[in-house]
C-alpha cells in the first residue's frame, strides 16, 4: 500500500503537466475573442488600442511561444495575470480557493454524516415509513435546484425568520480577519476576535446546508443500497448467528462495508464542488473558485481558466490520494494487499 | 515533528475555540452605530481601478467619489458645474478650453491640485490607449501658464469637450504619487505604465473618498477622505459589496445587509412590500437596440433600405416594454438616450404590420425570408436579451420574417460581429459622459464609425445617410447652444432614417434604498454619487 501512495504521488508533476497542457490547448482552440476581456466593446475596431492590448497581454504571439512561456513560469509559480481582474492568478486563487475550501469542507461534513445517518436508518427499517421519508429526502436533495433552494432558504431564514444571516461570508459591515489560512473561521478565532468567529460559522450555515443537501441525497441513496446488499452476505448471518445484536451488525459489519464506496463518492463530490459550487457561491455572494471559474470562462480569461484547471485536477488528485488512505484505513484488504 | 509556531497556534485556536462558544449563540448583525458604513449591494463588473484603464459602471462610481473632475454635472444630469475647475472659457471655434482650478483643491495627501497634474492626467488618459482613452481623442496639446491655471487645444472642435471632462473617466490623479508607483503619461504609456496593479489597493485622488481595500469579487470599501477640500462626506465608510443577483439584492435591502441597491429588475422591485424601503422608480439613460448588417456575410437576401424598414416597422415597441420590462421603460427613437441633446421631438417608432408588408411585397419578399439572429446571452439593466429577441422573432413571424435566434457569449459574439457580421444582433449601450456626440460617433454610418463598419458601409452601396451625418456633425462640433442642439437633431433624424440601429427600450432605473438613506441620485456622468450620501 506504501509503495503504491508513493508512486501515485511521484506521479503528480507529470499528471498536472498533462492537465495544464490540455487546458492550455483546449482554451487556445476554444471560440471567442479573448480581448473580449481585455477591451471595451467601443474600442474593438481602434486597430491601435487592439495592437497596444495584444502586445501587453502576449496576444500578439505564436501558440508554442505562448505555451513555452506559461510553463517557464508555472514553475516560478506565476500563473499569469487575469484578463478579467488585471491581476495575478495565483493571488486570485489564494484569496478564493479558502473561501471554496471552507464553505466546501463544512457541507462536505453535514451532508456525510447526515447521509450517512439517514442511510443506515433507511436500510434498517427498509420499506417501512422512516425509509420513503428517507428516500424522499435523498431525491429532493439530488433534483432541488440549488439556486431555487438557495433562494428559499434566504428567504425564509434570513429574511421572515431573521434567524440567521444572509448572503456573505461575514455582515456586510464586518471588515475581514486577517489574512492566515484564509478560512474566516480559523482567522478570526486566532485573532481572538470570537464576535468575528461566531458571525462566520453563522454565514456558513445556509450555503453549507444546501451545498450538502446534495451530498446527502448522494450519500444516504449509497449507504442504504450498500448496506442493504452487505446485509443480505454470509458473513452478517454469521454474525447474527453467533449472537451479535442488532444495531452491532448494522453498524460493525453493514456499514463498515457499506463506507467503502461511500468514501469514494465523498472524495470525488468534495473534488468536484472545489470548483463546482458556483450555484450556491453565486446566490449566497460567496467569493469563491466557482463563480471566478464561471467568470472566467464567459469572458475567455485563458490564464484565469487554466488556473481554475490546475486547482481542479490538483483536487481531484489529492482526492484520489485521500480515498486509497482511507479505503486502507477502512478496510484491511486494502491495507494488506490482500483479496 | 510540529513545530512550536505551529503548536502555538493550534493552542491558541482550540483555546479561542472553546471561549468562543461559551460567550454565545450566533449573534446577528452589530447594532447600529451612530456613522455606520452604507453598503451598496451590486454586481461589480471592475475591469481597472486606474482612471485611464478603468471602464465600466461600478469604476464610474468609485472614481466619481475618488477622483475629482474639472467639472461635474449638476442634478438635472444637463448642466455642467464646477469642481476643481471654479470657472472655464472655451474659444469661439470650440478649439481652445481654460480652465482655472480652485485654489483650495487638495488631494487627499494634502498636496495642492496643480495645472501640471491636470496636464499629466489627461496626457496619459490619452497615451495609455486604453478602453475610455477615446475621450481624450481630439486632444492636441495642453498648456500650464501657472500652477492653477491649465488651456486644453483640441485638434478640431470639439463642442463637447466640456462635457466629457465631467466623465469620471477624467478625474485628476495625483502626479507624483502615481509616478512613483510606475504611471507614466509618456507617448508610450501603453507598455510603459506599470501602475495598473497599484491602483487595484491605492487611490491617488482627491476627491471625497479613499480606497481602503478592494477584493475581487468580493467587496470594495472606501473611507472618506479625511482632508478633502471641498464638502465634506456626510458617511465615513462606504462598502459596494459584490451580489450578483437581484433577487438576493432585494433580499439584502430588507435585512439591512444593504442599504442601496441599483441593480434590481421592476419585476423583483415588485415584489418589495417592506415599508423600511423605498423604491423609485427613473428614466435611465440605458437602451437596448438591435442592429440590421447588410454587409453581414450570412444573409440570406440583401437587407436593403425597405427591408430594414419592413423589419422596423413589424416590432410591436409598447409589447416590447411590457414584455421585457413590465411596462417600466420608454420608448426611444435613435441610438441617442432621450434627453441627450437633439432628441427633442423626435417621432416615436410605432408598429405598422400593413406598411412591413407592402415594403416586403415591393422587395419581392412577401413569402418572407429568413435571417440570423447571434447575440450575447446576458440581461442588462433588468432586460433579459434572449427574452427580448424571442418578442422580435415572434413580431416578425407576422410578416413571414423568420428569425433563427443563437444566444451565445460576449467572446463569441465580438468574435463574430467583427468578423464576417451578424446579419442581425441585439446589445445595449450606456452614456460615458453627458452628449450626444459619443453616440453619433458610434452609432452612425459616417465610415470609418464602428457599427458603419459592421454594418458594411463601404461594402454595400447606398447605405445609411453617413455623409449627411458626417457633415452635420461637424456642424454640432463647432457650434454651441441652439445650433449644436439644432444639428443633432438632423443627425437624430439621418440615424432613425438609416433604420441599421433599431432602439427597442429604455428600461427604467431601480433605485431601492432603506429607509433614511438620502442622496441616492441617478446620474449620466458618474452614475451614483457617494459623496452626496448621507442617513437621517
Amino acid at each position: 500500500m506504501t509503495r503504491t501512495l508513493i508512486r501515485r504521488i511521484l506521479m503528480m508533476p507529470f499528471l498536472v503537466l498533462g492537465i495544464v497542457t490540455v487546458a492550455f490547448m483546449l482554451s487556445q482552440i476554444t471560440r471567442g475573442d479573448p480581448l473580449a476581456a481585455l477591451i471595451g466593446e467601443r474600442q474593438m475596431g481602434n486597430p491601435t488600442i487592439v495592437a497596444a492590448a495584444k502586445a501587453k497581454w502576449g496576444l500578439d504571439r505564436s501558440l508554442p511561444e505562448r505555451y513555452a512561456i506559461y510553463l517557464g513560469n508555472l514553475v516560478q509559480g506565476d500563473m499569469g495575470t487575469s484578463f478579467r481582474t488585471r491581476q495575478p492568478v495565483a493571488s486570485d486563487l489564494s484569496r478564493r480557493l479558502p473561501a471554496t475550501l471552507e464553505l466546501v469542507v463544512a457541507a462536505v461534513l453535514i451532508g456525510g454524516v447526515t447521509g450517512v445517518f439517514l442511510g443506515v436508518l433507511a436500510a434498517k427499517y427498509r420499506d417501512t415509513i422512516v425509509d420513503t421519508v428517507v428516500r424522499l429526502l435523498a431525491l429532493t436533495g439530488s433534483s432541488v435546484p440549488m439556486f431555487w433552494l438557495g433562494l428559499l432558504v434566504l428567504f425564509i431564514f434570513s429574511v421572515r425568520l431573521g434567524i440567521l444571516p444572509g448572503p456573505g461570508r461575514l455582515d456586510t459591515r464586518t471588515a475581514a480577519p486577517e489574512f492566515v489560512t484564509g478560512f474566516f473561521t480559523i482567522d478570526s478565532l486566532l485573532a481572538g476576535q470570537f464576535a468575528k468567529f461566531r458571525e462566520a460559522l453563522a454565514h456558513l450555515v445556509l450555503p453549507a446546508s444546501v451545498l450538502g443537501w446534495t451530498v446527502t441525497g448522494i450519500v444516504a441513496r449509497l449507504v442504504r443500497a450498500s448496506m442493504i446488499d452487505v446485509m443480505s452476505q454470509d458473513f452478517v448471518l454469521a454474525a447474527r448467528a453467533k449472537g451479535a445484536g442488532a444495531w452491532r451488525v448494522l453498524l460493525n459489519h453493514g456499514l463498515r462495508n457499506a463506507l467503502i464506496p461511500t468514501l469514494t463518492i465523498l472524495g470525488f463530490t468534495f473534488a468536484y464542488l472545489i470548483t463546482g459550487a458556483v450555484l450556491t457561491e453565486t446566490i449566497f455572494s460567496w467569493p469563491g473558485i466557482g463563480s471566478y471559474a464561471v467568470d472566467a470562462a464567459r469572458s475567455l480569461d485563458y490564464p484565469a481558466i487554466i488556473g481554475v484547471t490546475i486547482v481542479g485536477g490538483f483536487a481531484f488528485l489529492i482526492a484520489n490520494l485521500l480515498t486509497d488512505i482511507a479505503y486502507a484505513i477502512v478496510d484491511p484488504r486494502v491495507r494488506t494487499g490482500g483479496a | 515533528m510540529t513545530s512550536p509556531i505551529r503548536r502555538t497556534a493550534l493552542a491558541r485556536l482550540l483555546l479561542a475555540t472553546a471561549l468562543a462558544a461559551s460567550v454565545g449563540g450566533f449573534a446577528g448583525p452589530a447594532a447600529a452605530a451612530e456613522d455606520t458604513p452604507i453598503v451598496v449591494a451590486r454586481n461589480m463588473d471592475v475591469n481597472s481601478l486606474d482612471p485611464a484603464r478603468g471602464f465600466c459602471d461600478t469604476c464610474q462610481i468609485y472614481l466619481t467619489a475618488v477622483y475629482d473632475t474639472l467639472l461635474t454635472l449638476g442634478d438635472d444630469n444637463k448642466t455642467l458645474v464646477p469642481k476643481l475647475a471654479t470657472s472655464w472659457e472655451a474659444n469661439d471655434d470650440q478649439t481652445a478650453f481654460t480652465f482655472h482650478i480652485a485654489p483650495n483643491a487638495t488631494f487627499a495627501d494634502g498636496s495642492p491640485v496643480t495645472s501640471e497634474d491636470v496636464a499629466w492626467t489627461l496626457q496619459r488618459l490619452k497615451n495609455i490607449k486604453g478602453d475610455p482613452s477615446f475621450l481624450m481623442d481630439s486632444l492636441a496639446s495642453i498648456e500650464t501658464p501657472d500652477d492653477k491655471t491649465v488651456v486644453i487645444h483640441t485638434s478640431e472642435p470639439n463642442s463637447e469637450f466640456l462635457g466629457i471632462l465631467a466623465a469620471s473617466y477624467t478625474g485628476i490623479i495625483n502626479k507624483k504619487l502615481a509616478e512613483a508607483n510606475g504611471a507614466t503619461a509618456g507617448e508610450d504609456a501603453a507598455t510603459a505604465d506599470q501602475a495598473d496593479t497599484w491602483f487595484f489597493a491605492n487611490s491617488a485622488g482627491g476627491g471625497a473618498y479613499e480606497l481602503d481595500s478592494y477584493r475581487t469579487g468580493d467587496e470594495l470599501r472606501l473611507k472618506a477622505n479625511p482632508n478633502y477640500w471641498d464638502k465634506k462626506p456626510a458617511i465615513s465608510e462606504v462598502i459596494i459589496k459584490q451580489v450578483e443577483d437581484a433577487v438576493t439584492q432585494a433580499q439584502m435591502l430588507q435585512t439591512g445587509d444593504a442599504d442601496i441597491a441599483m441593480q434590481i429588475d421592476p419585476d423583483t422591485a415588485a415584489t418589495i412590500s417592506d415599508p423600511e424601503i423605498v423604491v423609485d422608480t427613473v428614466p435611465s439613460f440605458n437602451f437596448l437596440y438591435i442592429a440590421v448588417s447588410p454587409g453581414a456575410k450570412g444573409n440570406s437576401v440583401p437587407l436593403t433600405k425597405p427591408v430594414r424598414e419592413a423589419i422596423a416597422d413589424a416590432i410591436d415597441y409598447e409589447g416590447m416594454i411590457d414584455f421585457t420590462v413590465g411596462g417600466k421603460g420608454k420608448l426611444q427613437p435613435v441610438a441617442i438616450p432621450n434627453g441627450f441633446p437633439g432628441t427633442d421631438d423626435l417621432p416615436m417608432p410605432k408598429q405598422d404590420l400593413d406598411k412591413a408588408k407592402s415594403l416586403l411585397a415591393e422587395a419581392g419578399l412577401s413569402d418572407g425570408f429568413t435571417i440570423e439572429a447571434h447575440y450575447p446571452a446576458v440581461n442588462a439593466y433588468g432586460v433579459d436579451i434572449s427574452l427580448m429577441m424571442q418578442k422580435v422573432q415572434q413580431d416578425l413571424s407576422r410578416v413571414n420574417i423568420s428569425l433563427n435566434l443563437t444566444p451565445t457569449t460576449f467572446a463569441v459574439w465580438r468574435e463574430e460581429v467583427g468578423g464576417d457580421g451578424i446579419p442581425m444582433t441585439a446589445v445595449y449601450y450606456a452614456p460615458d459622459y453627458f452628449g450626444s456626440a459619443q453616440y453619433v460617433q458610434y452609432f452612425s454610418m459616417i465610415p470609418g464609425q464602428p457599427w458603419a463598419k459592421r454594418a458594411g458601409v463601404g461594402k454595400v452601396e447606398d447605405l445609411g445617410n453617413g455623409e449627411k451625418e458626417a457633415e452635420l456633425l461637424k456642424k454640432a462640433m463647432a457650434s454651441s447652444g441652439d445650433a449644436m442642439v439644432g444639428a443633432y437633431h438632423d443627425i437624430a433624424l439621418q440615424m432613425i432614417d438609416d433604420k441599421v440601429i433599431i432602439p427597442l427600450v429604455s428600461p427604467d432605473l431601480v433605485l431601492a434604498s432603506r429607509k433614511g438613506i438620502e442622496g441616492v441620485r441617478y446620474s449620466a456622468c458618474c452614475n451614483l454619487a457617494l459623496g452626496q450620501l448621507s442617513r437621517d
